[in-house]
């Protein structure tokens, strides 16, 4: 009966519908990457602006790739990006896991009002804020320094609130019986509350990891040395600048440089895709 | 009430680091730009003085075009409800498990985690006037290989652009947060109502959709909030060429190449609140005690 049912005409064409919707969905998403690729590897650059041969590479070959390495001072803008995005990473689980903890689990006066301006600032565009913020780092002497490109962003709002919402959801039980025992709060924080709430930790970690990876304005504004630049920065600068004219060289440097991200994100897909934690942070 | 052997001091002590920086680096740029936007800032001194609602009256004067930068915020809402349509759409046709269905999902999320600066690059080169776009459309014949269209350049058409590669690089945010909404769609809802002999879209209409209301007013508030907020995609396409400037960009401008910094914090201060109210009302019907939380809303 139902495999009479599943032939029917109506829901093959429904089916039929959504392979299609699916394929277009995901053609849609990949061509900027294809396309890139594919005339990074292609020697020959004839095809490169025809659709639909220039998704081929003609003539496959590897000098474009080599030449980047050679071109553009890739290994530095990446090692910039490692340093800038950990270090942004650990300063931001640093201050909003303890920050997340007290608001979820311990009753001080304030506590409500803080989360609520937590809250709103989230929604806040902080694009406004980098000319007041540009003119603190000179006040503090953080201009071109790493430290300045890195603390601004490290009170993350959206990290107080993901951390507060993982221990909410921790048992007041488990944690009271430990403060019996004795243990301080910051022993029950980081011994027994962390621990359980590790996924959430690293989802936060991941979202912010990517977000200072892929930072451009702030980073741009507070460095000027090109050997401290991260490389969303230095690779759009040299791109739009002195290498502009080569289009296969362009595409060659922007496809080295999606690459570690690809196999960055094939390995944390999990903290982006999961659909509990997902749901815990926005919904 | 009380905990046994916590004291408020330490809750303090807890949040004290993190309201340090909060304070200098998101709370103080708040108040100063709101101060700032009712003064003139000397660059070369560092000097301000006070100078009324100078800023704001300027921000009417036609010549300064903050009218249409704001108008071009406004078109970019369009970017709202063509994200809350593909990315539900998407999300649907991914919802059921099917072989590579994890797979698919993750290509599908791959334009969200690229640094837009460098993904724009390549957008840039796909409209160029010989580029890749104009390519595939002549392919099809909607335009003329002859004739074809400057996309950038164009006054009436350089902000579609942008706005196509602001919905490519967040599809993927969205959908996951669609799929993580149909997860909590009740299966009974769906198996009573096949039973009652609903179709695929009477399904769609009357159980899949009231039970995702929550997430499609989330989504819809998320998006709306990053349409107005839309600076970094015109200034990495078009450089911010005139025709594609945002209320944002205009700021960014106003600041970084005319240096006024006062008369910039104005204009920033008219989006903030903006997006401040959005917030309120998001926080209103979201939050902790929200009324959807409560369940009220059916």
């Amino acid at each position: 009966m139902s495999q009479h049912r599943s032939l029917h005409p109506a829901t093959l064409l429904l089916l039929g519908s959504r392979h299609v919707g699916i394929v277009l969905f995901t053609v849609f998403a990949l061509f900027p990457f294809v396309w890139a690729a594919s005339v990074a590897f292609s020697a020959d650059t004839t095809y490169m602006w025809v659709f639909p041969q220039a998704f081929i590479p003609h003539r496959p070959s590897l000098d474009w790739l080599v030449r980047v390495f050679h071109e553009i001072p890739l290994m530095i803008y990446l090692r910039n990006s490692l340093l800038i995005a950990t270090f942004t990473t650990l300063g931001v689980l640093l201050l909003a896991v303890p920050c997340g903890y007290a608001l979820a689990q311990i009753d001080f006066p304030g506590r409500r009002a803080l989360f609520a301006l937590i809250i709103l600032t989230m929604m806040l565009p902080t694009e406004t804020m980098i000319i007041p913020n540009f003119l603190t780092c000179i006040h503090l002497g953080l201009l071109d320094t790493w430290t300045g490109t890195i603390v601004p962003n490290i009170a993350s709002a959206l990290g107080a609130f993901m951390m507060r919402q993982a221990f909410c959801d921790l048992p007041r039980e488990t944690l009271d019986a430990a403060r019996v025992d004795g243990a301080s709060e910051w022993q029950v924080l980081w011994r027994i509350a962390f621990p359980l709430a590790l996924p959430m930790a690293g989802a936060l970690a991941t979202l912010t990891f990517v977000a200072a990876w892929n930072d451009y304005l702030w980073p741009q504004v507070i460095l000027n040395s090109q050997d401290k630049v991260p490389l969303a920065v230095g690779i759009f600068h040299d791109l739009t600048g002195e290498f502009s004219t080569s289009t296969s060289l362009l595409m060659a440097a922007i496809t080295v440089s999606v690459i570690p991200v690809l196999i960055g994100f094939a390995l944390t897909q999990r903290y982006f895709l999961s659909s509990s934690l997902v749901g815990r942070q926005a919904i | 009430m009380a905990l046994p052997g916590v004291r408020p001091a330490t809750g303090w002590l807890f949040v004290a680091p993190f309201c340090a920086v909060f304070a200098v680096f998101i709370l103080w740029p708040l108040g100063y730009n709101a101060w700032l936007a009712l003064h003139d800032y000397f660059l070369q001194t560092g000097h301000t003085q006070w100078n009324g609602f100078a800023n704001f009256v300027m921000l009417t004067w036609p010549e300064r075009e903050f009218g249409p930068a704001l108008k071009n915020s406004l078109i970019f809402l369009v970017l709202v409800p063509m994200l809350q349509i593909a990315g539900l759409g998407l999300a649907l046709l991914l919802h059921r498990p099917f072989p590579g269905a994890g797979l698919i999902r993750a290509l599908c999320y791959v334009p969200v985690i690229i640094a837009m600066s460098i993904a724009a690059v390549v957008w840039r080169q796909a409209f160029a006037a010989d580029g890749l776009v104009n390519s595939f459309l002549a392919t099809f014949g909607i335009i003329s290989a002859q004739n074809p269209p400057l996309w950038f350049s164009r006054e009436n058409l350089a902000l579609y652009p942008v706005i196509l590669f602001a919905f490519w690089k967040n599809l993927g945010f969205y959908m996951v947060l669609y799929l993580a909404g149909l997860q909590s769609v009740p299966r009974e809802q769906h198996e009573a109502a096949i039973l009652d002999g609903a179709n695929r879209f009477e399904r769609l209409r009357h159980v899949t959709l009231p039970a995702l209301q929550p997430v499609i007013l989330l989504c819809t508030l998320l998006a709306t909030i990053y349409a107005l907020k839309a600076m970094q995609e015109p200034l990495y396409l078009t450089r911010g060429s005139a025709h594609t400037t945002t209320a944002l960009l205009y700021v960014w401008n106003a600041a970084f190449y005319g240096h006024q910094f006062g008369y910039a914090a104005a204009a920033g201060l008219i989006v903030t609140v903006i997006c401040l109210m959005l917030a309120l009302f998001q926080f209103r019907l979201l939050g902790e005690h929200g009324r959807l939380r409560q369940g009220n809303a059916t």
